[in-house]
Order: C-alpha cells, then structure tokens, then sequence
C-alpha cells in the first residue's frame, strides 16, 4: 500500500506534464474560516492542497466536523473560501456552473416536479429542445432504475428512489465533475449498497471526475481510486492514499479480497491512533 | 364509493348551516323582537334583493372592489415578500414598516384615505389592498426564508442565475406557504370590503345592509348577512379547491382517514 503524507508535493503543487492524466480541480492552500455565533473564528479548514486528475474517483474521508462538506462547497463554488484558490481546468472558480454537478445527502428534489420534470430541468436550462430532453431524461431514469417511476412525485418515493433522482438530475446536464456530499449517509445498509453497487457501474461507464464525501471507510475504499483522509480542528489533510484495486470491482469478490480488507483495517487503524473516527456528519 | 364517514364529512357544513338556522329560527320566535326577524323571514327577503337591480349592481360593485384590492394586493406582496425572504438586506428595509402597519386597522386609516383621495372606489379599493397584503407579505416571506439552500444550490449549478432562481425555484417551492396567506388574505379581503362601505357609504353590499339598518328593515340587514356569509363561503370554497388542485404535490399522498370525524 502507498501511503503519502500530505506534505508531499507529488499531488499538492502543479501537476508536471508527464502524467498522463491531467489534473481538472487545483485545490491551492485553500482555508476556511467561519465566525460561530460566540463570535469566535472556526478554523473550519486549513491550508488545503489537493489536485484531482481528470476522470478520477476521489473520496474525502473523515470524522464528522473536519470540514469534508465546507472542501466541496468550495469546489462547487456555493462557498467562497477565506484564503487560497480552488481551480477548475486551470480556471478561478468563482460561482457555480454546470460543469460541476452537486448530488446533496439531502436529495434537495423540486418536490413540485415529477421524476421527469425533475432530471429534464438541467437539460431545458441548458436550452435542450423539450422532446429531445425528455427522451435523454427518460433513458437516464431507466439508467438509474426507476423505470415506471416517471410521473411520480418526490414525496411518493423513498429515500434511495430519491437519491438516483438526483444523481440522474444532475447526470442530465453533463458535468464534467460530481460533487457527491454523503450521498447515500440518509439511507439503510441494504440500500446504501445497491446504490454504491450502481454508482459504479454508471461511473465505470462514463469516468466521469467524482469527489466523494463519505465518512464511510468501506464506502470510500469500495469505491476510490484515492482517498483523502482528514483530521479534525483544524480541517486538513492527513494522508492522501491511492487505492489500487483492479476495476472493475464487483462487491462480492471485493469483500474477499485481502488487499481491500487491508485497506479498510489500515485506514481505521490511522484513525484510531488519532482517536477521531467520526460516525456521522 | 364513499364510506359512511366521507359521507357525513362531506355533509358537515351543510349540516351545520342547517344547525345554525334552526338555533336562529327558535330564538327569534321565543324572543318575538321587532329588530330580530326569523331566519325563514330573513330567507324571504332574499329573492328581493337579488331580484332588484339596483342591489345587485351594488353587489357586484363590491366584489368588483374586492377583486381588484385582492389582485393588486396578490401581485404586489408575492414577490415582496419573497424578495424579503431570500434577502436579508430587502428585510431590514421593510421589516421595521410592515411591524408598524401590522397592527392598525386598516379600517382606521380609512379616514385619511378619504380625506385624499374621496369616497369612491380608489379609497376602498386601497383599504382592501392594504387589509390583504400583509398576511401575504408575511406567508410569502415565510415560505421564501424556508427554502432548502441545497434546492437553490442544485439550480444554480444547472444555471439558474439570481432571478431565475427565485421565480422558478422559490415561487414554487414557497407555494403552498403563499397559498395559505392568499386564502387568509380572501377573507379579509371580504371583512375590509364591507367595512370600508360601511365606513364611506355610497355603494355596495356594506351599503345595502346599513341603510336597510337605518331604516328598520331587519329582515333586509339579516338577508344581506346571509347574502355576505354565502360569499364568503363560497369564495374560500373556490379558493381552496384552486389551492389543492395546486399543491397536490406538497400534500400527503392518501387522505388519512379520521376515524372520529
Ligand atoms: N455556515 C457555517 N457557519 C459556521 N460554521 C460552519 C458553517 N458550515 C460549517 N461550519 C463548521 O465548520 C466545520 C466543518 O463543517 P462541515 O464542512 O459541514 O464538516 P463535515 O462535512 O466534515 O461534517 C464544522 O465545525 C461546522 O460546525
Ligand atoms: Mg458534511
């Protein structure tokens, strides 16, 4: 197993040309600041250094309050980071953009629109002609197993029929990075596997760019080609691990397999020794 | 099919207007006063007034009135009040007038209204506007601060710029919250119109049942009573309907059935 600390310029500096993959998020010394309500200042991150290749699967693990959602707002550009830069292919981001697609643990739906209304609402943002639009919308659905499932309302599906609506509202409009906040955290055991089960299946499809959050060491391991590992008060990285499992993974051989139990024994045993295993967000 | 209790849910106000009628009709033969006709007396007198022309441009007068102060009012809160919701510094602004507005009758300004601007439409017309926007305003404003951010997050990353946001993600989103504050507005709406007539008599319903009442025409003021409560009902009943037809996305899915109803 590579374990690199995080001081290690290999994935914190410009990435030199003679990777093969290139970089399509720069996180420069990015810290964040909030003022809490006794009007003390909260380190929420510090001095965060990260670069993330293109067509990547990176998972951010860490206890709860070390700032993995703060890291990925600042990615999505709903938050403006206190000090230091988050690029996106070489860009300032400033705001967001359709090029990163959010996928919240709180589905954050359009109750008002069905399925379809729903995962067609980027596509006709983006000018997408209607009957074109419904017709990708409509395969995307399927994709995400929710074929028949079309006019219903958020309200009339459960929580992992909500969570593949939004995965597929946000596939819908192509982003080239998925920004993935505990997205499966609100769901049971059984539904919180299928859902990573399919989300591989469509990521090993597609490779799109993916920063997952997670607090889940097998979730995170299951699924990354490398996990960053935080710590807490202040937020910041503790060691950036590359996961080097062949792909496609299948759960069930996964599971058996000693070099993935061995990561998973590792990365616990890391947080152990720092006492500061979170077990929610 | 309807089950028994459906059945007597659906019946409940009708059996209650009955109710109320014969309680009406019983009292006022017990009582026997010259200024408290029968409710069938009060019945009566119904057909006269709806028969007679002059009345019913009066009526229609005042809910001609009604319709243009719920309108305007409507059109004027929804997106203030929503602006107040998603923006602290547009709340800071009209937080303080609208604390200060609240609780005057709106009656009460009535008065000076018509000092400015006379007797006639426009001063009862800005009375109902005024009675109305506030509990709008106010559900607008609710129903705005609620939004989940993550929703307006998920738009803005489709795109949606400041303004689009709060048309299409946080007017409907706010929706069932503004509707509620409409129908709350619809009955006030009714409340000042008739008080406004009653305060600057020259037309309309509140008009009718005043001068019936300066002239000792009891069962005409107890028609007219009818007459306003009938529309008031109806009113909320339409409303309601256009209300859920709306929001049938936000309401629980089955009708639970309410066992002891
Ligand atoms: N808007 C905010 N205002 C004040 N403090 C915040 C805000 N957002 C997050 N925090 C604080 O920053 C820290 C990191 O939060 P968060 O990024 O949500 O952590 P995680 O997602 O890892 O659980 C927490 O201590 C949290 O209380
Ligand atoms: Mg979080």
């Amino acid at each position: 197993m590579k374990v690199v600390p995080s001081r290690s310029s290999e994935w914190v500096s410009p990435v030199t040309s003679q990777k093969p993959a290139s970089a399509i998020i720069e996180i420069d010394r990015v810290s964040q600041v909030f003022q809490t309500s006794a009007r003390k200042d909260h380190l929420a991150l510090s001095n965060i250094s990260l670069t993330i290749d293109e067509g990547a699967f990176v998972s951010i693990l860490g206890p709860s309050g070390c700032g993995k959602s703060t890291l990925l707002y600042i990615v999505g550009g709903f938050v403006s980071p206190t000090s230091g830069v988050a690029k996106i292919k070489g860009q300032a981001i400033t705001g967001p953009g359709p090029d990163r697609g959010p996928v919240f643990q709180e589905f954050a739906l359009f109750p008002w629109k069905t399925v379809l209304g729903n995962v067609m609402y980027g596509p006709r943002q983006q000018g997408v002609r209607a009957s074109e639009a419904e017709a990708q919308s409509r395969a995307l659905v399927e994709m995400v197993g929710l074929k028949g499932y079309e006019n219903f309302y958020p309200k009339e599906l459960s929580g992992g029929m909500k969570q593949r609506v939004a995965l597929a509202r946000t596939l819908a409009y192509h982003p080239e990075v998925l920004l993935m906040d505990e997205p499966f955290g609100a769901l049971d055991a059984h539904t919180r596997t299928r859902l990573q089960n399919d989300l591989l299946n469509i990521w090993e499809r597609d490779r799109k760019t993916v920063l997952f959050v997670t607090h889940s060491v097998d979730e995170a391991v299951f699924l990354s080609d490398k996990v960053v590992m935080m710590s807490k008060s202040p937020g910041r990285i503790r060691q950036v691990i590359d996961i080097d499992l062949p792909r496609p993974r299948r759960r069930n051989e996964l599971l058996l397999d000693p070099r993935y139990q061995k990561y998973v024994v590792d990365i616990e045993r890391m947080f152990d020794e720092s006492d500061e295993v979170g077990t929610s967000s | 099919m309807m089950s028994p209790a459906a059945v007597l849910k659906r019946a409940a106000p009708v059996l209650a207007c009955i109710g109320l009628l014969a309680v009406w009709q019983a009292a006022a033969l017990v009582l026997k006063n010259d200024s408290f006709p029968t409710a069938v007396e009060a019945i009566r007198a119904i057909p006269d007034i709806l028969g007679d022309k002059e009345a019913l441009i009066n009526i229609l007068a005042s809910l001609r009135r009604m319709a243009m102060g719920f309108g305007v009012a409507v059109l004027f809160s929804i997106p203030l009040g929503l602006l107040m919701g998603r923006s602290r510094a547009v709340a800071a602004f009209f937080n303080p007038l609208l604390m200060v507005i609240y609780p005057v009758p709106k009656a009460a300004l009535m008065p000076i209204i018509m000092l400015w601007l006379g007797v006639g439409d426009i001063t009862k017309t800005l009375v109902i506007f005024l009675g109305v926007s506030l509990p709008v305003i106010y559900h607008s404003f609710e129903g705005a601060k609620a939004v989940e951010e993550k929703m307006l997050w998920s738009g803005a990353a489709m795109g949606l710029s400041s303004l689009q946001r709060l048309v299409r993600i946080v007017l409907p989103a706010a929706l069932p919250e503004i509707l509620t504050g409409c129908r709350t507005g619809l009955v006030l709406a009714l409340i000042t119109m008739i008080t406004s007539e009653m305060i600057a008599r020259q037309s309309g319903a509140g008009n009718i049942l005043f001068n019936a009442l300066d002239m000792g025409q009891y069962d005409t003021v107890f028609a007219m009573i009818i007459i306003v409560g009938a529309m008031g009902i109806c009113l909320d009943a339409i409303f309601e309907r256009i209300r859920a037809r709306l929001v049938r996305w936000s309401e629980p899915q089955f009708d639970m059935p309410l066992s002891f109803s």
